[in-house]
């Protein structure tokens, strides 16, 4: 995989009303790598991850300063927030299947973008189910509500609805703080898999997760990047203090 | 703490709560003496008549072919050549009994349209003689013998609310087709579009008013805006739209209730799989908040079904199937204005009851059904 630079992140402040959240974000983040967003709450790095796919478009009183380009493109201004979603999925903190079955969860999102046809549909949802690697404990239920699954498997039916709308990005907003240690271990190693074929940028408060999976780590504080670089480095070599304290577990 | 202040809050306490039992005890015998005088009341006039018939006598000519070849003797009052049986009623002839192929069954009236006699039907004119003036037996001589085309006079008796019960639901499903769009439709503008600020409250503020108004406001305001204004006259259009206007204020609130329960998590998962705003309406939000949509729709029937004030100047006091929307043909009593007005005008307080049995048992159909429907609903959904 080439080190194709994904998202170019230049000079990026963001304000909740008179409250800064971000400060000065500068950051690249490279195709098909994870990269992983720590720090501790309310440091940003949430904020930051829904810049991405300008989630932040739906909450009132946000100001966002500077430039964030997909692939040269700047989705601010040159780029539909609708268009931008549908290229950049998310999955969420909490698992949050909508109230219907498997299938029309899976098949929200080619539906909304246009696809209608029966048997498109239903290998658009036996594909992604199958990336998200629960095709077959589901298989036989698609009919069933998604509220009636497990809470990691209803992430792991999150992580297909988003993988059937064919992102090139992945956002997940940390994924397994709501999930047990096995659910967890799944996601985890699912997103090891995606990363072959999806760019992966995952927020996580869990730090050995962070050092389990991903390539490149940022360490956010109060709304700065502290250091960011490859993860190797972050957990073994970090050039700030700050970093060191908050990874050897001094403060978080 | 001693035992005199101990026995003293015992006491105290002991003595607000029989002032609860009480009051609850008052409310609930209330609650029964209502019900039980109604029923009481009501009751004994509920009979299949009551059900099935028109509130006012219908009279009617119509041409039968008799056909006198059809020899026969039957019972008492059997008269073959029409192929039906009759009684001495209050001067006149009454069917009691029609045969499956009787000639009465192809009658028509002076507009050559099909009117078929039924049990019941009195014939007050055979030809050109007046039954009342005949004795019976050469009224039933007269009917026996005639043949071919015969015209008779027929009076179909009255008495039963199926015109009301017609009018009110007709006027339940036009008030709600106005006000059921107009209003959720409101409540959607309101609680995903609308801005906060001081505009939106304001609007809450006056739809919170809108809720406090007295009917009978709604109805004078629906009298000279549709009925004398736009000329619709008493007629179930004028009524349903001065519904909807008293209906919407209902509709909006519970409607935007409902939205709100929706949680943020299902709009983000939406908006983040690149869905429009409307789409995330129509697919997401509707089918979640349809529950407490269904609510306010029961709410409103019941609404509909309880309102006199607002009716009665705008639909009129007629007891008739209306025919079409506006004019004195679609003029229209519901089951409660009826019963507004047998009141007032005649003081017949039997058949006012049973009409508001008929009511009750409607309401009470009604919740069951709300419950149910919601219930289903949540089971379906996976919520409940």
């Amino acid at each position: 995989m080439s080190d194709k630079v994904k998202f170019t992140v230049k000079d990026l402040d963001l304000f909740y009303g008179n409250f800064q959240a971000l400060k000065k974000i500068n950051m690249s983040i490279e195709q098909g790598k994870i990269t992983a967003f720590i720090g501790p709450s309310g440091c940003g790095k949430s904020t930051f991850l829904k810049t991405l796919n300008r989630m932040n478009d739906l909450i009132e009183g946000v100001k966002i300063e500077g430039e964030v380009t997909l692939d040269g493109v700047d989705i601010y201004k040159d780029f539909d927030a609708i268009m931008l979603r549908s290229r950049v999925g998310m999955v969420f903190q909490q698992p949050n299947p909508f109230p219907m079955s498997i299938y029309d969860n899976v098949a929200y999102g080619p539906r909304i973008h246009g696809v209608k046809k029966k048997s498109a549909l239903d290998e658009i949802v036996e594909k992604s189910l199958r990336q998200a690697a629960i095709w077959d404990e589901v298989k036989d239920k698609l009919k069933k509500s998604a509220l009636a699954v497990s809470g990691g498997q209803q992430q792991r039916v999150c992580i297909a609805r988003t993988l059937a709308i064919e992102p090139e990005v992945i956002l997940m907003d940390e994924p397994t703080s709501a999930l047990d240690p096995i659910s967890t271990i799944k996601i985890e190693d699912l997103a090891t898999e995606l990363k072959k074929q999806y760019t992966i940028i995952i927020v996580t408060h869990n730090m050995q997760q962070a050092g389990r999976i991903s390539d490149k780590t940022a360490f956010f504080l109060t709304g700065e990047v502290i250091e960011y670089g490859d993860t190797e480095q972050i957990f073994n070599k970090p050039v700030n203090k700050k970093t060191e304290d908050y990874i050897t577990g001094r403060f978080g | 703490m001693n035992t005199k202040n101990w026995n003293n809050r015992k006491m105290k306490d002991g003595f607000l709560r029989s002032l609860i039992y009480l009051a609850t005890a008052v409310t609930i015998s209330i609650l029964f003496i209502i019900i039980g005088f109604i029923l009481y009341k009501g009751i004994p006039g509920i009979n299949f008549n009551f059900l099935t018939r028109n509130w006012d006598n219908k009279t009617t000519f119509v041409n039968v072919k008799a056909d006198a070849s059809k020899a026969g003797d039957g019972a008492e009052g059997y008269i073959s050549s029409l192929g039906i049986t009759v009684k001495e009623g209050d001067k006149n002839l009454v069917i009691t009994k029609i045969e499956k192929n009787s000639a009465v069954h192809k009658a028509v009236n002076m507009k050559n349209e099909s009117y078929d006699l039924k049990k019941d039907d009195t014939i007050t004119k055979i030809g050109a003689d007046n039954t009342e003036d005949l004795s019976y037996t050469d009224a039933l001589k007269l009917l026996k013998d005639s043949d071919g085309t015969l015209r008779l006079k027929v009076t179909r008796p009255g008495g039963g609310i199926v015109p009301m019960f017609v009018s009110t639901i007709y006027i339940i499903l036009l008030s709600l087709a106005i006000a059921g769009p107009i209003g959720i439709s409101a409540a959607i503008y309101l609680n995903e579009y609308a801005k906060p600020g001081r505009i939106l409250r304001s609007i809450r503020f006056a739809i919170q008013n809108l809720a406090g108004i007295p009917s009978i406001i709604y109805g004078l305001f629906g009298m000279l805006l549709f009925v004398q204004t736009l000329k619709m006259q008493y007629s179930i259009l004028a009524g349903s739209l001065t519904l909807s206007i008293l209906l919407l204020p209902t509709i909006i609130s519970t409607t935007e209730e409902a939205l709100k329960e929706i949680p943020r998590s299902y709009r983000e998962g939406s908006y983040g799989l690149g869905a429009t705003k409307l789409q995330t309406i129509a697919k997401i939000i509707l089918p979640g908040a349809l529950p407490g949509i269904l609510v306010a729709v029961i709410l409103s029937i019941g609404r509909i079904v309880g309102e006199s004030a607002a009716l009665i100047f705008t639909a009129g006091t007629v007891a008739q199937i209306p025919e079409g929307l506006i004019g004195g043909k679609s003029s229209a009593a519901t089951l409660t204005t009826k019963m507004y007005w047998l009141i007032k005008e005649t003081g017949d307080l039997s058949s006012a009851s049973s009409i508001a049995v008929v009511l009750l048992v409607l309401i009470i159909l009604l919740n069951i059904a709300s419950k149910m429907i919601t219930r289903q609903f949540l089971k379906k959904t996976g919520n409940g």
